[in-house]
């Protein structure tokens, strides 16, 4: 029987990585809970995502932080193998040794001498207590961290949005001159902000479980495909950064949930 | 999954004069979302549109009212029907505050995968197959660019191919455009993106389809992309900068008759290295011209008319290989190889039985059919309507046959000069047969 030649696809890894805070906080009104379902329930989405970009080995790995951190998920994981086991909440926000922690991950070696533009997530509910700048500053030495997407989830109103954004790094929009108003000339806003003035270049506030869910899910589908296999290209896709980033999930009525926050 | 349309729910849309079943949701990507629909006891798809997409693009609604009334160009397209806009009772129950549209379409039938599941090498084609879906493509382009549209977004995401017959549908035609006219905001995908729409110089059309389509039929004939070779090597990460490089700046094809700077590196590119070398000349040197010289001067790339007739006449050629059973594609008669050797095992070919037609020198090996353009240039090919199958004897796969797979009887000549009649269904020993007179036309064999 004649078949197409079993010929070895060219790949390139995909690292995704999670830097979750897991300080006592976290454990107040469910939240806590609610990330561990959202990112176990993204991940078949995530790997349809891999499975439909060949091109791709998506890697996924987790690191926790509280009184210190630790790496939940050392081992970078194809994403159809992962299994999540849950995150437990108690102690303070180490959030600078975790990025210490992926910053010497992403250090070639042990990085690949070839890869697609690593993607890290950054969720928090509070404020770091330990020394954020160093484990930044240390982070963004490595030339993959400055490759790298970045993104930040507030999970709450009391995270630190300012110490989010310099994770994510500077907002352009924020840089425009004075008083103009994005897309106000006329040309396509940078950002596809979904109306609602979000953007991906700023922390993502997650005010409910159903909100966190759908910002993990789009940052473990729809940025995942972004960074290995991109989509199609509209005019006003180009912008300050080195991977164009996907529209952020539409602003769903939850029609359950349409009394404002339920869970915290 | 969250849905903007509620799964289960009877929805009443502007100008449907019954409400849609909306049943449920199949899928979701970065434009919409796609759900099975019932309408009047019809099985459909309907997509619905995200709000960004339709805030960034202004003239969906009217490219796809126009396509609508224009009607698909062929059977291979996935077409909209019709578009929906929600009345005030259906907007009050749809998930998302911002009002929308959304449009109807056929719903895949099963037994189509994506193409990027023949691409990652999960399903078991024979190139015959993959040579046919090919051919189905550049069909129904042509059949695109005849009425003076262009589809400028083709790419693996939006082609699906049935395993077992090589037949196609292209979905996706929301940004289907009159050629030259530009209403819309779409560029491509990356990868399958001319240079010229890439590097800003050009809008899509007609002539960047022809690029994106030679993409999409090398990545489907090789399971690799045409501009990832050593200079891609050279490349630590693969971000939008260096996809700028490799594919708008300065792209090489990694094939290029002068231009070695882009070879498959053995390691990296395997893939190339073993499928590309399967191919006749005939079809690698539309390759070589649209990644050619047509990377810079656009009229010069391949046509559509070209590539259906060089992969037409590739599937002509088809052998199999007395050794290891492989499918090869040599040229026959005069531009022939002297000793044609198995890509595969490396056996030599020996020299084909050949069936000489009106309009065609075909290569008798099992499973290759004959088609009415075989007998007759100005008719359509007609992929799922073969005539004429080469097929093997029950019991001795090596005696090969003709089966009569059209409605009416052939009379048949015999090596000795006795006439017999084949009536459909019946085949006939191709090694006693001179020639055979079907209601088209006269097919005599070649030794």
């Amino acid at each position: 029987m004649p078949t197409f030649p079993n010929v070895r696809l060219a790949n390139r890894p995909l690292h995704f990585i999670y830097l979750c805070d897991c300080s006592g906080s976290m454990a107040a009104q469910g939240k806590m809970q609610a990330l561990n379902q959202a990112i176990r329930q993204s991940l078949p989405g995530m790997a349809r995502v891999a499975r439909e970009n060949p091109e791709a080995r998506v890697l996924v790995r987790a690191v926790r932080f509280a009184d210190r951190a630790h790496w939940h998920i050392a081992e970078p994981t194809p994403v159809e193998q992962l299994q999540w086991q849950d995150l437990q909440a108690g102690g303070v926000t180490a959030m600078g040794e975790a990025l210490e922690l992926v910053a010497a991950q992403l250090a070639s070696p042990p990085m690949e001498e070839r890869a697609l533009p690593p993607v890290l997530v950054l969720i928090s509910d509070g404020q770091p207590t330990d020394d954020f700048e160093a484990g930044l500053a240390l982070l963004l030495r490595q030339p993959w961290a400055q490759k790298a997407v970045r993104l930040a989830i507030a999970v709450g109103h009391d995270a630190d949005q300012e110490v989010l954004q310099q994770f994510i790094g500077p907002d352009p929009e924020a840089q425009l001159p004075a008083g103009e108003v994005p897309g106000a000339s006329g040309e396509m806003p940078r950002h596809r902000t979904g109306g609602s003035g979000r953007s991906p270049r700023r922390p993502l506030q997650a005010s409910n479980a159903t909100t966190l869910a759908q910002y993990i899910q789009w940052a473990s589908t729809a940025v995942v495909g972004a960074a290995s296999m991109p989509a199609s290209r509209v005019d006003g896709d180009v912008s300050g950064s080195n991977i164009p980033l996907p529209d952020l999930p539409p602003t769903m009525v939850d029609m359950v949930e349409d009394v404002g926050p339920v869970v915290w | 999954m969250t849905w903007i349309l509620p799964e289960n729910s009877q929805l009443s849309f502007e100008g449907l004069s019954t409400p849609l079943h909306v049943l449920k949701g199949l899928g979701s990507g970065s434009q919409g979302q796609v759900y099975e629909v019932e309408l009047a006891g019809e099985r459909l798809a309907l997509k619905w549109y995200l709000p960004a997409c339709i805030a960034r693009d202004r003239q969906l609604e009217s490219r796809l009212a126009a396509a609508i009334g224009a009607t698909a160009p062929s059977a291979s397209f996935l077409w909209p029907i019709a578009l929906l806009r929600p009345t005030a009772a259906t907007q009050a129950q749809l998930r998302c505050r911002e009002s929308g549209f959304g449009y109807l379409m056929g719903l895949r039938p099963p037994g189509f995968v994506g193409a990027i599941e023949h691409y990652g090498g999960r399903v078991d084609l024979e190139l015959r197959q993959v040579l046919r879906a090919c051919l189905e493509l550049t069909d129904a382009f042509h059949a695109l660019h005849s009425r003076g549209l262009c589809y400028k977004d083709i790419s693996l995401g939006n082609l699906f191919l049935e395993p077992s017959s090589g037949r196609i549908l292209i979905c996706d035609n929301d940004n289907v455009d009159v050629d030259g006219r530009d209403l819309g905001s779409v560029l491509g995908t990356p990868g399958f993106i001319a240079p010229e729409i890439l590097m800003g110089r050009a809008r899509p059309g007609a002539n960047s389809d022809l690029h994106s389509l030679a993409v999409l039929i090398f990545r489907l004939l090789t399971r690799h992309d045409p501009f990832r070779g050593a200079l891609e090597r050279e490349i630590r990460c693969l971000d939008e900068p260096a996809r700028r490089r490799l594919y708008g700046e300065d792209p090489v094809f990694i094939f290029d008759s002068e231009d070695q700077r882009n070879r498959p590196d053995p390691e990296l590119h395997p893939a190339p290295l073993v499928t590309w070398p399967i191919y006749p000349r005939e079809l690698q040197a539309l390759f070589l011209q649209t990644f050619g010289p047509g990377l810079r001067e656009p009229g010069r790339r391949a046509l559509t008319g070209q590539w259906q007739e060089a992969l037409s006449r590739t599937l002509d050629r088809r052998q199999l290989c007395p050794s290891c059973g492989q499918e090869n594609f040599p040229a026959i008669g005069a531009d022939a190889p002297a000793a044609p050797s198995c890509w595969n095992c490396g056996t030599v070919l020996p020299p084909p039985l050949e069936l000489e037609l009106p309009c065609a020198r075909v290569v008798a090996a099992t499973g290759t059919t004959l088609h009415r353009h075989h007998l007759d240039p100005l008719q359509p090919p007609q992929w799922d309507a073969p005539f004429a199958e080469v097929v093997a004897h029950p019991s001795d796969p090596q005696l090969l046959g003709l089966r009569n797979a059209s409605g009416s009887d052939w009379e048949v000549t015999l090596l000795q000069g006795r006439q017999i009649t084949v009536a459909p269904g019946m085949s006939c020993n191709l090694a006693a047969l001179r020639e055979l007179h079907t209601d088209g036309g006269v097919i005599r064999v070649r030794r």
